[in-house]
């Protein structure tokens, strides 16, 4: 169990450092995929809910400490969005869960939520809640799970981390 | 009782983990303007932002940017030279002779690059590669050679972090060129606006926006933006002004921090007042 944690440790610094200076380059009109979020939820669905809430605390505050971001931000947020994801582990249902269509599922509502919640802590008075909800949330959102579907689909079976 | 406990914490581990850790991300979100917290947010950003410079020099290895960067130094340069040029038409003779403070005003250009942009549709944030070291301070503006890009709000050795204009957090002060009207731009998520200007306050489209010297944190006259449009409110009383920023913050990546750090400026003017008062 100890040697998967530094496999997946060694897989989330470099998505750290592709996060930040790479992925900026495939924004489309600001909207970027969250990678973090992307392995967060494979994470969460391969080691189950609690594994995954301290995951997401862990590489939220990297996140925050690398980005030069209010540390906090992204650690809130992601704690969330790895504990949603973990409702869906399953021990029974690890493979059905990484199907495309499910994965992809799964990684919209986190990255749905994640990006929510770190938009409620920016003043938020001047965008408002539909705002809020549909371009900081929901088409990032969407970006996401299409990035988290293709790598889902070019990896093979069970064989990311 | 012990059982009771070990038995509520079997069952709902997951739950107490989560309030655990989001108490102790709450707590990090309010401990982030002490200066312990700062310094170490400084040099944990500093650090990894040589891994990201890396990468980025990586991307670009097969540009070759340095007569290029020559350029829009030289571009930049004169891009405030033509505004100062055409504040100095505007300007009433005598006023100058009265301040003689745009006179006297000279920019100190430092290049960089973006290496990293941390954008969303309502926070925009870049991280650039010159930093502390190369005497970047924070509050200092960030231009390129179209006008106003953001502000620094973070300095490493090497980085700095960089505030655009495209963040909701960003609110300047700005000035109508023309007309020497004052307002508030502002971020909204989609478009730059000056709010709550009276209608009978002479703001037309087509007019120049430039920083304003009742400003605290940038200098006066760096070109923002020009005015697009002007809404009325419902009640009739006031307007929107929006602003179209002559800077495109969405594709910059060679930036000019203004070595001016308003706060002093304003400071020793202040000191030397009441020096004379006394």
């Amino acid at each position: 169990m100890k040697k998967e944690y530094i496999k997946y440790f060694l897989i989330f610094i470099p998505a750290l450092i592709l996060q930040l200076s790479l992925v900026p380059l495939i924004s489309i009109d600001h909207f970027t995929p969250d990678l973090i979020v992307i392995l967060l939820v494979y994470f969460t669905l391969s080691e189950g809910q609690l594994h995954g809430t301290v995951a997401g605390a862990l590489l939220g505050f990297l996140f925050d400490l690398f980005s030069g971001n209010l540390l906090g931000i992204s650690m809130f947020s992601k704690t969330i969005a790895a504990f949603t994801a973990g409702y869906f582990y399953n021990e029974n249902k690890i493979e059905s869960n990484m199907a495309v269509m499910n994965f992809s599922l799964i990684v919209f509502l986190s990255a749905f939520i994640d990006s929510f919640f770190n938009g409620i802590f920016t003043d938020n008075q001047s965008v408002g809640i539909v705002f809020m909800i549909f371009e900081k949330s929901l088409f990032p959102a969407i970006y996401t799970s299409v990035v988290g579907a293709l790598i889902i689909i070019s990896l093979p079976k069970r064989k990311l981390i | 009782m012990q059982k009771f406990f070990r038995k509520l914490l079997a069952n709902f581990k997951e739950y107490i983990t989560l309030v655990v850790l989001l108490l102790i991300s709450l707590f990090l979100l309010s401990i982030n303007n002490k200066p312990g917290v700062e310094r170490f947010r400084a040099i944990s950003f500093g650090t990894f932002a040589y891994i990201t410079s890396t990468v980025h020099s990586i991307t670009n290895i097969f540009k070759n940017d340095s007569e290029t960067a020559k350029l829009r130094l030289e571009n930049a340069e004169l891009m405030l030279e033509v505004n100062k040029l055409r504040n100095y038409a505007l300007q009433n003779e005598h006023l100058r002779k009265m301040l003689e403070m745009k006179d006297t005003l000279t920019y100190y250009l430092l290049a960089a690059d973006v290496i990293s942009k941390l954008t969303s549709k309502i926070e925009g944030n870049f991280i650039i590669n010159v930093g502390s070291k190369h005497g970047v301070e924070v509050g200092m503006p960030v231009i390129n050679e179209q006008g106003l890009v953001g502000i620094v709000i973070g300095v490493a050795a090497s980085f700095s972090s960089v505030r655009t204009l495209e963040n909701i957090s960003l609110n300047a002060a700005v000035t109508n060129q023309r007309s020497g009207i004052n307002g508030i731009l502002s971020w909204n998520g989609q478009r730059h606006v000056i709010k709550n200007i009276p209608t009978t306050f002479d703001m037309q489209i087509g007019d120049r926006i430039e920083t304003s010297e009742f400003s605290t944190i940038l200098p006066p006259a760096i070109p923002v933006g020009i005015i697009v449009e002007k809404e009325t409110e419902v009640s009739g009383l006031l307007s929107y002004i929006y602003v179209k920023p002559f800077a495109d913050v969405k594709s910059v990546k060679n930036l000019f921090v203004v070595r001016f750090v308003k706060n002093i400026q304003i400071d020793t003017l202040e000191t030397n007042l009441l020096k004379r008062i006394k």
